[in-house]
């Protein structure tokens, strides 16, 4: 408390006031200016704004129309937080009055929801991911280019030597890796490109690609053909072929004569030289790097994409990949640009088994499974413990299962390994049997159909998951960021670190925790954060069910881990709900929490498929779609569709030429 | 000297992509008047070749009675059967007993000793980047660290031998095609490849400029970021370009190794490469893992189907067949190490010495007794005299345990690396240039063999058959007339404990018979050791 008021104290006679009402003159729009700033100033821009800037917000920024616009989430923070009257903090004495909250709640709703108009993001070419480059390649050429490394069982390999040479993306302002814009391409990824296309084509040219080679000319070949029994029109009928796949879209005549003119007059060895260069340019060029750099828009101008720009969104949404033939075809004939015809190829590409990059890149980014290899340190366990989940996402995603079985699911996947965390389900399994000589294996899962009462079923309950978030705390603020959908901050820098060491008599980690944590600004975020986490410790850190029977603590139990027995699961959320146990509080997240978790899934699930984050104008699309989930208990096959027939997916605007900013 | 330069020429002409049909690289390595001298860049038939250091390492110790030498000294010795596949190089080694620590050992610990001292070494290089420091610095790659095998993550120490200065693990490369195109295709410091890298980026910058023209604002901005990426590299080339002095081999026509299908020739490939590296001075120092320390890697194409570590716990995991795969692979690291050192033979340097005769060779694996996990008598050979540095050709089994990192002093002082110390050790390994060293003295012992009735009773040392594929079959070697052949049942090859005795003196007794000269025994009846039963890894002999 005293550290508070001093820190108050010295905010005041900071006063970086002077500075926001000089930065913040005209350009305003009128209600703004007249009816919010002044509000703003007089409780909030203290502590977030000028020199102090706490937790990363700052109303001092917002000094025109397109500033208050990009800052869309932070009013969409002020008017949670107001709704819920976290801020301004309780100790602080002059708060604003009921009707002056009412008036910035208006003035949110009017300008963030009421008046906003849904439009498409400003069209913009991306570079393709590591992934996506690496299933493009793969799906051009029909094989795989990959590293020679023994994997032996236990241990961790690169299997793709596209993954092993390129750098790996970060993700990008959506959260997501396809959203590469932030990441420029440098010239060391640039030359490692120039040596994959090498690779790939040298691999094209060997004796042990024969069959590719054939695909790709697209006419048997005759037996005891060698590379360089290349004739010209077979290396014709393979640019041919080649050029419009991997540029993802029909090439013009002239085009391709430009490339037939560099292999005139060759044969043999020098017809295959000239044709690896064709293939290669091909292959290092910004139109095969970048998606959507051929696509033709009109200028200042929102539009519809075209047949094959969208053909590329759908195939690098659902599969990490290029459009495959029949979707290029869907896309020259029409079919593509009808609901039906659309549906239909998603239909067709969520059976595909390419489909897998749904729960492998979207699932696992989205719920940050990548964490799970920390979770155990036997390679044997943590893969099992990874392949849960991704089956699970799989299943869910491609089986046209409802969004919400994602909190609350009967069917869970699991094999020999993670066979103990389902004590009387696991009998449904077929038995494992370690063949002679092998120590340990990794095998797949089976499906596994929950039946009893074992605190099992959804993502929650995932052992990977809970051992991945080996705390309350972090397994609060996880499901509250990645299943909710809450834009937490992180902890203030000045806050210590919570003291938990203290006199341990009688008390329970969850009484000293709650004891050390009444400073209201640690409130802010752990009366959120701590109600989910701590029924959530009715399972231990490796994921195991305490009230399992047959439960053991485990010898060296954290401090967090509370015994079975002095275990507390019960709480209160923000909103007021109340709940005795875990079971109790998963009632609640399917109940009252039903919306908020599907329109998470909903924004999760479109700035995957737009590779970009979402802005103010893209929430009438999210609503929509959120509210007819909600609604019809819609599936994630009804997302996917939804998501692809939605404004932002289907239409664009392109920017004019050499102008360097779009009208606001 | 025909019968250099039989280097397998399949091995670049395999797979060929057609695109490399004129080899003059072959013409190279067969014209004779031309070897490649020290240094691609000052080739001077007046400079001697450089030193070469390389590391083979075996995974998952060894079975020491298929292992062990079984007595000899230092001019006489017999080589052990696991030794067999590359004895024929028996003037270019110098097998080295009695290394080690004392004790067991993990895994990880027998791992990080192997060139490092000592486990506990943690925060300085291992011996071979010592080295490298010393002889690798004007060549393109200062040292290359080569593996077959993925991390085994859940104790990661059995990935790596070599550490950097820190005591950092070094990534390793398994893949010979990656390694191939870092030596022999890098734009950086090969002309030809910069030639047809600046065509492309010709090429390329024309076809960005002309989607440019008609790009809108934000493909432009892609297109510059692209082409920003492209000029940067392009002006990397032109300075090499100029800077260069250009390499007397054009590697453009040598064949890029094939697509591996199998351990075998991913290994092949890689001990190909190895001796190409070194041959071309693109680097002086390797070291190369056969597998991880603890490797689980299966040798289907031996027709092994269990895992190597589960068949190196030869006891705990015992059968017959157990046995005989174990030995199965064994006998193939052998093979490889024998085709290192047939390949570093076959390459000639301007000299007329051999690569191999420019080069120290270290071979062997951390661990002893691959069952027990004995850091003591861990197998340790040195090949090649590093240009009369060793004095090769001999076995040197110390008189009483030497710790690892008194060799990797002796090898510094081999090297010319000023070093008091390393790791462990402040006294060198002696003898490994020829001068004193205490050798082991065995208790002198009588051997002869009596027949009573249908009984034979031997006396003598015990040895396990140089032909492994038979497992079951030991001899006891008796001065001045031909060993005792023991045939074991299984139940005796258990209740006796055979392999256990080997190398040392035995009194054993048993039913049998003569054929012609030999006494064969087919039933083991009585067995006694004649210098008492020490524990395993323990015993003298």
């Amino acid at each position: 408390m005293i550290a508070t008021l001093s820190r108050f104290l010295f905010t005041l006679l900071a006063l970086p006031a002077a500075t926001f009402l000089q930065a913040a003159t005209s350009h305003i729009d009128g209600p703004f200016e007249s009816d919010i700033q002044p509000l703003l100033q007089e409780y909030c821009v203290e502590c977030h704004g000028g020199k102090k800037v706490k937790g990363n917000i700052d109303f001092t920024i917002m000094t025109s129309p397109e500033a208050i616009e990009a800052n869309f989430e932070i009013w969409e923070l002020v008017s949670d937080v107001l709704a819920y009257q976290e801020m301004p903090p309780e100790e602080e004495d002059n708060r604003p009055t009921s009707t002056e909250i009412q008036q910035i709640q208006d003035w949110y709703q009017q300008r963030f929801i009421q008046s906003v108009e849904a439009r498409p993001g400003p069209f913009k070419p991306r570079r393709l991911s590591a992934p996506e480059y690496r299933n493009t390649l793969r799906s051009l050429f029909g094989f795989d280019l990959e590293t020679t490394i023994m994997a032996a069982e236990q241990t961790e390999t690169e299997p793709s030597l596209v993954l092993k040479l390129l750098p790996t993306d970060p993700p990008g302002n959506s959260g997501f890796i396809n959203d590469t814009h932030a990441a420029p391409l440098s010239s060391h990824a640039w030359e490692q490109y120039a040596y994959l296309a090498d690779r790939v084509l040298q691999e094209l040219f060997s004796l042990q690609r024969l069959d590719a080679l054939e695909t790709l000319i697209g006419e048997n070949l005759p037996p005891a053909f060698r590379p360089t029994d290349l004739s010209p029109k077979q290396a014709k009928a393979l640019l041919l072929r080649f050029t419009p796949r991997a540029l993802r879209r029909p090439q013009p005549q002239s085009h391709l004569d430009s490339s037939f003119a560099h292999l005139n007059d060759l044969s043999g060895l020098a017809l295959v030289d000239a044709t690896q260069t064709e293939l290669k340019a091909l292959l290092v060029s910004p139109a095969f790097l970048y998606r959507g750099l051929l696509f033709d828009g009109q200028p200042a101008k929102t539009q519809r994409v075209d047949a094959n720009e969208l053909a590329e969104r759908l195939s690098y949404f659902l599969w990490e990949d290029m459009p495959d033939e029949r979707l290029l075809e869907a896309a020259a004939n029409g079919t593509l640009d009808t609901p039906d015809g659309l549906t239909a190829q998603i239909d067709r590409m969520l059976a595909s088994p390419k489909s897998i990059s749904l729960a492998q890149s979207f699932g696992a980014q989205w719920l940050g499974l990548a964490d799970i290899d920390n979770a155990d340190n036997d390679v044997n366990m943590r893969r099992a413990l990874r392949s849960q989940p991704y089956d699970f996402l799989n299943y869910l995603f491609t089986e046209n299962r409802p969004v919400m079985e994602l909190i609350d699911s009967k069917t869970t996947f699991a094999n020999y390994v993670t066979a103990s965390f389902y004590p009387k389900d696991k009998a449904q399994m077929v038995k494992y049997k370690k063949p002679k000589g092998i120590e340990k294996q990794t095998v797949p899962n089976q499906r596994l159909t929950l039946t009893h009462d074992e605190g099992r079923g959804g993502i929650l309950t995932m052992p990977g998951i809970l051992a991945m978030n080996k705390s309350p705390i972090l397994r609060g603020t996880w499901v509250l960021r990645k299943i909710l959908g809450e834009r937490l901050g992180d902890p203030p820098d000045d806050v210590p670190p919570i003291e938990i060491a203290g006199p341990k008599a009688n008390l329970t980690f969850r009484e000293r925790f709650e004891q050390h944590r009444s400073d209201p600004t640690c409130a802010r975020c752990h009366d959120k954060i701590d109600p989910l986490g701590f029924a959530m410790q009715v399972y231990d850190d490796r994921g195991v069910y305490k009230l399992d029977p047959n439960y053991k603590t485990p010898k060296r139990a954290k401090e967090h881990d509370d015994p079975a027995e002095t275990l507390d699961t019960s709480g209160q959320l923000p909103s007021g709900e109340t709940f005795a146990n875990y079971e109790e509080l998963q009632s609640i997240l399917i109940g009252a929490k039903r919306p908020d978790i599907i329109r998470n899934a909903v924004e999760c699930t479109l700035a995957y498929a737009l590779a970009r984050k979402l802005e103010a104008y893209d929430r009438p699309t999210i609503d929509a779609i959120a509210e007819s989930i909600d609604e019809t208990n819609g599936t994630w096959r009804d997302l996917f569709i939804a998501v692809s027939q939605s404004l932002p997916f289907q239409k664009t605007y392109v920017s004019a030429p050499s102008t360097p900013k779009r009208d606001s | 000297m025909n019968q250099r330069w039989n280097i397998d020429r399949r091995t670049f002409l395999r797979g060929t992509a057609g695109a490399l049909l004129p080899l003059p690289f072959l013409n190279l390595m067969e014209g004779k008047t031309q070897p490649l001298a020290k240094g691609l860049a000052n080739a001077s038939s007046t400079e001697s070749p450089p030193l070469r250091f390389v590391t083979l390492f075996k995974p998952n110790g060894v079975h020491p009675p298929s292992w062990n030498i079984n007595g000899g000294t230092e001019f006489d010795f017999r080589t052990s059967p696991l030794m067999a596949p590359f004895a024929k190089h028996k003037d270019d080694l110098l097998i080295l007993d009695n290394m080690g620590d004392f004790g067991f050992s993990s895994h990880a610990n027998s791992t990080r000793r192997f060139l490092s001292g000592h486990h506990q070494n943690k925060d300085s290089a291992s011996v071979d980047q010592v080295i490298a420091d010393r002889i690798g610095g004007d060549t393109a790659h200062r040292s290359l660290e080569l593996t077959t095998e993925g991390l085994f993550t859940g104790q990661i120490g059995c990935s790596y031998i070599s550490y950097d200065k820190d005591g950092g693990a070094i990534p390793r490369e398994s893949d010979p095609q990656l390694i191939f195109d870092r030596l022999f295709r890098n734009p950086l410091s090969d002309t030809s490849q910069r030639q047809s890298m600046s065509n492309l980026l010709d090429r390329v910058n024309d076809d960005a400029k002309a989607l440019s023209r008609k790009a809108g604002y934000q493909d432009k901005q892609t297109l510059d970021q692209y082409l920003t990426a492209v000029r940067e590299t392009e002006r990397r080339l032109e300075t090499l370009e100029k800077n260069s002095s250009a390499p007397r081999i054009d590697f453009s026509t040598l064949e890029r190794p094939p697509l591996a299908s199998n351990l075998n020739e991913q290994v092949d490939s890689m001990i190909d490469l190895i001796a190409l590296a070194l041959w071309t001075d693109s680097t002086r120092c390797i070291t190369y893992m056969l597998g991880n320390s603890n490797s689980r890697m299966v040798f289907d194409f031996l027709g092994v189907n269990e895992q190597h570590h589960y068949l190196s716990h030869f006891f705990r995991n015992f059968s017959r067949s157990n046995l005989d795969n174990l030995l199965k692979i064994s006998l193939w690291h052998m093979e490889k190490f024998d085709s290192l050192l047939t390949k570093l033979k076959s390459y000639q340097e301007s000299d007329g010495t051999s690569l191999l005769d420019n080069s120290v060779v270290l071979f062997g694996s951390g661990m002893g007794h691959s069952d027990n996990h004995t850091a003591q008598r861990i197998p340790i050979v040195l090949a090649g005299n590093g240009q009369g540095r060793l004095k090769t050709g001999r076995y040197l089994r110390y008189s009483e345990n030497r710790e690892v990192s008194s060799l990797h002093l002796s090898l510094l002082k081999t090297f010319d690396v000023e070093a008091d110390s390393y790791s462990a050790s402040d006294a060198p390994l002696p003898g490994l240039d020829g001068s004193y060293f205490p050798e082991f003295r065995e208790r002198p012992f009588e051997s002869w063999a009596t027949r009573k009735a249908g009984s034979i009773t031997a006396q003598g040392r015990l040895r396990m058959s140089d032909n492994l594929d038979e497992a079951k079959v030991f001899y006891i070697d008796i001065a001045g007339q031909e060993s005792v052949r023991i045939e074991v049942v299984f139940r005796d090859f258990h209740d006796f404990n055979l392999p256990y005795h080997v190398g040392t003196p035995i009194t054993l007794t048993g039913n049998g018979s003569s054929n012609g000269s030999q006494l064969l025994i087919t039933k083991v009846t009585e067995l006694k050791s004649l210098f008492g039963n020490s524990k395993p890894g323990t015993q003298n002999g």
